[in-house]
């Protein structure tokens, strides 16, 4: 191994007739490697784990815009065009029989909707279904649970995409303008609904 | 013997490269078909990542949002006449930036799209000064230092070196 | 013992624990015994080292086999086998289940790894004295340590639970893995692949520590990196099999962050065993190897990070656990480590020689080197990206498959050109008639796959170019072949360069099948009544039959579908009733040129006799399982080679042997 360090003298001479050498290019490289490596371990390290399961407020491209265009039936056939429900307010639920958080929330809604009753200006409610689901198992939904508001179909689903709704329960407020106001991701308990109600009714008013 | 040769010089070698610009012509222009609503319905929900479904296309989740989002597509592309991209952007818009699977080319995303070519870039460079760098040693004429280390190997009797010299001296 | 202060632990927690101790103690003492032996040179001390390896072996044989006991004796005490164990779940399953949660597959992980180290220590137990052997040992004990340490505290598989809740608890594994075979081999030969890179990191330590950066490590280590690759590809292909078997989609590659992180350190390893080559004959590339070794395991680590911890949206992660700083820490000590050493041995690393020409066989190699890396690149970047643009902007974006597929088509194309043309480039220097000579029948083969393709009817720029290229290589590779068995007989299918060939001719038929079944895949969506018979790309579809089932751990609906009149194939969707997931189980027709893929959708009324069925018609596909079979066969070929390890087929130029002589001064002085 001796014979390494021997030419050493000769080695520098030669070095720098043969143009950008190792030793110049080498610690440049190592710095670039170490830099992205390091991002790398900084954004690894930082970013936070696991499925971001949001409930409570969420952001819409649909907030403060018109409602979606939804016409459709109710499971009882009767006709439904959400543009005529201007002049009210109206909260919407999307929701399917299957889904377990739906029928925890079912009571918190059937209060909600019988409080909203008593009000002279209450909220219209309605129920959105995610397909698919068919109208025997929604109505035996209603029947064991409770609950006789209009319920619609949506059996294509098109008025979930409109809305964006990926995961039931969801809940959105629109106002009587037919602008919506609020989104509200998973499960919601009756007084929560009742105060994001009234809360916009300060802001915008009854009309 | 010699025919099979001659055959491998250039005639061969034209008739091949004509055949195979032929056959890529003809195969890659001829009429596949219109698109059928299927294909693009197939193609357009593969664009798209499931909203809830950890990472899974729109294609192959079968989550009940995503047999929405593939009604949606399938409507959209029956009864209007928006584009695959008119169409994506509509879904995007509903359900958010993580459902877009090809990164935009605008903005910091566009990122994804430039750092690997900027990579090719820096690894084609790295490769010609390489190259350039060992082809000016191996034009490198012995001169008399090398002989001088050709010396002093031989003197110091260290028979693997010896070779290792000897073999470098032959070589260039 | 961690976290079980309150609930009183079980015999079988208790022995697992013990095991697990016992294990990480081996490997401790292995490793603090052979750096004071190796570092005082004391003999003696040294030969106490041997057992190490083999207690540490029997702590993870021994875990493993009390968590086995424990699912098939239902032991709820563990709090394990309550999140995977259910007392309806089938023996083979229930016995696989010892994977299918985090705790478990790094119990798995472990018992790879402690076998892999009890070979080394056992295959070298002669050499001990010899320190780059005992250093590489080091290594393997402080590996395997740090993952007995995981399983004992952050994933701690033996963690003692409460009485078990029944309604709530023991619903058995994830339905998807509890309904197909491939759950017994796809994890653990991927495993063994994983792990197996360990060796050759080890050593490539070792020589850094030593300064014996030569070749000598090479030689050590060029059958258990072939052997790790081989069973890696393996793995990698199975799940791809199991996926289409499965999951019901029609296809084997998603790219999603858990296929990428298995598809890494393939890259890398795939890489190194070409550019290894380079080194052994010209004794070059010596920093770039190491790196590519450090680059794979460190990705075998960065990939279980990025699976285990959550830090990625994808359907196979595991629930977020505790594991993720301890593992992206063991990624940035790998990394630092191997940097501060590659930098300290600097000089001796710089290589002498050159390569003369671009169109030489190193030259391809190293061209191949290039791609494989900017492919590795590509994929990691795009597999974190999310996460970078999260960081900086807190929004969430997706990079799926599209992106993939868009980046990987061209990086396919170019290697496939390599691979037909590197077979027939000489060492050294090639001239232009040499090439012309040699690669005139390979592109005629590619011209002819070419022409076949478009008489069948292929369309599309894209696999046109694929299906000619692949006739090119394996025109090369076939070539390579008939030269070495003319002059050889059936030994000429042994060795590197001829086993690496069928290896070849399996990738290419890969790629085909990929090709074909990605671009001409025809897709059809049905509602069909009982009895009806629909028609869709030249095949008949009756379905005979629409039944409930019912299993003890699931309901479901089974559809009959006949082929063309022929047998009827049985699609199916089962809910798994204890964890009300929904299982697709497709039917696959398999034939040598197509299969017909049967899915059963959601919306089927047994009741009414109407089907949802779904008919993929995917071409190829077959050759996918054939591919990767010849290539688990080639490296099988590859890594025993015969008695002439140079074979006179080979062009000549002699290769300088440096593993023992010393760094020689001219070309060093040349400024290399």
């Amino acid at each position: 191994m001796s014979d390494v360090e021997r030419p050493a003298v000769a080695d520098v001479d030669r070095r720098s007739a043969v143009g950008p050498s190792r030793r110049r290019i080498a610690p440049i490289i190592a710095l670039v490697v170490a830099a992205v490596l390091g991002g790398l371990f900084w954004v690894l390290a930082t970013s936070k784990s696991g499925v971001d399961d949001k409930t409570g407020l969420v952001a819409s491209p649909l907030i403060d815009r018109p409602a979606p265009a939804v016409r459709s039936t109710t499971i009882d056939d009767q006709p439904f065009d959400l543009a005529r429900r201007k002049g009210s307010w109206v909260v919407v639920n999307f929701f399917n029989s299957r889904c377990v958080p739906c029928k925890a929330e079912h009571p918190e809604l059937l209060k909600f909707v019988q409080q909203q009753a008593t009000f002279p200006e209450g909220a219209e409610f309605y129920s959105f279904v995610q397909p698919p689901n068919s109208d025997a198992d929604i109505r035996s939904f209603f029947a064991e649970r409770g609950g006789n508001w209009p319920v619609i179909r949506d059996d294509d689903g098109r008025i979930n995409v409109a809305f964006g709704v990926a995961q039931v329960p969801e809940t959105f407020i629109i106002d009587p303008d037919g602008v919506v106001r609020v989104r509200w991701a998973g499960v919601v308990d009756a007084v929560t609904l009742s105060q994001l109600v009234q809360q916009q009714r300060d802001l915008y008013g009854v009309r | 013997m010699s025919r099979a040769a001659s055959l491998k010089r250039w005639p061969g070698w034209v008739l091949l490269v004509l055949v195979v610009a032929g056959f890529l012509a003809f195969g890659s222009t001829r009429d596949g078909g219109a698109r059928t609503p299927e294909e693009r319905l197939e193609e357009i929900s593969k664009q798209l990542a499931c909203p809830i479904c950890g990472g899974e296309t729109v294609y192959e989740s079968r989550n009940t949002s995503s047999a929405s989002i593939r009604s949606e597509i399938k409507a959209q592309v029956s009864t209007t006449d928006a584009s695959d991209d008119e169409i994506i952007a509509y879904v995007v818009q509903q359900f958010g930036a993580k459902t877009q699977l090809l990164p935009r080319a605008t903005g910091f995303e566009s990122l994804v799209w430039v750092l690997p070519a900027v990579a090719l870039v820096c690894a084609a460079v790295g490769l010609f000064f390489s190259f350039r760098r060992w082809q000016r040693n191996v034009d490198t004429v012995p001169d008399d230092a090398d002989r001088a280390q050709v010396e002093a190997a031989l003197a110091a009797d260290d028979a693997p070196a010896i070779d290792v010299l000897e073999n470098e001296v032959a070589e260039s | 013992m961690f976290g079980s202060v309150v609930i009183a632990e079980g015999v079988n927690g208790l022995l697992g624990h013990s095991a697990l101790i016992v294990g990480f103690a081996a490997c401790l003492f292995g490793a603090l015994g052979l750096v004071t032996a190796t570092t005082l040179r004391n003999q003696r001390l040294l030969r106490t080292v041997q057992p190490y390896g083999w207690i540490a072996l029997i702590g993870a044989v021994v875990a493993i086999a009390v968590m086995v006991k424990g699912l098939i004796t239902r032991d709820w005490s563990l709090a394990y086998v309550q999140k995977v164990g259910s007392y309806d779940t089938p023996a083979l399953f229930n016995f696989t289940a010892v994977w299918s949660a985090l705790e478990g597959s790094i119990l798995l992980w472990l018992l790879l790894l402690a076998v892999y180290t009890a070979i080394v220590m056992r295959r070298y137990r002669h050499r001990l004295a010899d320190p780059m052997v005992a250093w590489a040992l080091v290594v393997m004990f402080i590996v395997t340590g740090f993952f007995f340490f995981l399983a004992l505290g952050p994933t701690d598989a033996f963690r003692a639970a409460a009485t078990p809740d029944f309604t709530r608890c023991c619903k058995g594994p994830n339905p998807l893995l509890q309904n197909h075979v491939l759950v017994l081999f796809h994890p653990p030969i991927l495993y063994l692949g994983f792990v197996g890179f360990t060796v050759p990191f080890a050593f490539a330590i070792a020589a850094l520590v030593t300064g014996r950066v030569g070749e000598g490590w090479l030689v050590e280590t060029r059958r258990w990196a072939l052997f790790a690759w081989g069973f890696l590809t393996l793995g990698v292909i199975l799940g791809g099999w199991w996926s289409y078997e499965v999951l019901g989609w029609g296809g084997v590659w998603a790219w999603d962050p858990v296929e990428n992180a298995s598809f890494l350190p393939w890259l890398t390893g795939t890489a190194y065993i070409h550019s290894v080559m380079v080194q052994e004959r010209r004794g070059m590339l010596r920093v770039w190897n190491l790196s590519l070794l450090v680059a794979t395991f460190s990705l075998t680590i960065l990939g279980t990070f990025l699976t285990r911890s959550g830090v990625v949206n994808s359907v196979h992660a595991f629930s977020d656990s505790t594991i993720g700083p301890y593992l992206l820490g063991a990624f940035g000590v790998i990394v630092a480590v191997s940097l501060v050493l590659i930098g300290w041995r600097g000089d001796r690393l710089r290589s002498p020689g050159a390569i003369d020409s671009p169109v030489s066989r190193e030259g391809a190699f190293l061209a191949n080197n290039v791609l494989f890396t900017l492919f590795a690149f590509v994929i990691l970047l795009g597999t974190v990206f999310p996460l970078i643009v999260e960081a900086k902007d807190n929004r969430k974006i997706a990079v799926g498959s599209p992106f993939f597929d868009t980046m990987s088509q061209p990086i396919g194309l170019v290697l496939l050109f390599l691979m037909a043309v590197a077979p027939a480039l000489p060492w050294r220097k090639a001239s232009g008639e040499l090439l012309r000579d040699r690669l005139f029948w390979p592109a005629w083969c590619g011209a002819g796959a070419l022409a076949f393709a478009v008489f069948v009817g292929a369309t599309d720029f894209a696999p046109l170019m694929a299906f000619g290229l692949a006739g090119f290589a394996a025109g090369a590779a076939l070539r390579q072949l008939a030269l070495a068995t003319r002059r050889q007989g059936y030994r000429g299918l042994l060795g590197r360069t001829n086993g690496g060939m069928i290896v070849h001719l399996g990738i290419i038929l890969i790629a085909v099948a990929l090709a074909a079944s990605n671009s001409y895949t025809r897709a059809g969506e049905f509602t069909v009544n009982k009895g009806e018979t629909i028609e869709f790309a030249g095949h008949t579809f009756t379905l005979v039959g629409l039944t409930d089932f019912k299993t003890v751990r699931a309901v479901g609906i089974k559809a009959e579908i006949s082929i063309d009149g022929g047998q009827a194939y049985a699609p199916a969707i089962s809910k798994y009733t204890a964890n009300g997931m929904d299982i697709a189980t497709p039917s696959v027709k398999t034939g040598f040129t197509k299969d017909i893929y049967l899915t059963l959708e959601n919306g089927s009324k047994p009741s009414t006799g109407e089907a949802k069925i779904k008919v993929f018609i995917k071409p190829m596909v077959v050759w996918l399982w054939v591919g990767g079979l010849m290539c688990a066969f080639g490296t099988l070929l590859a890594a025993f080679p015969g008695r002439n390890r140079r074979k006179p087929t080979d062009p000549v130029s002699a290769a300088i042997d440096l593993s023992d002589a010393p760094p020689e001064p001219t070309k060093e002085a040349a400024g290399v």
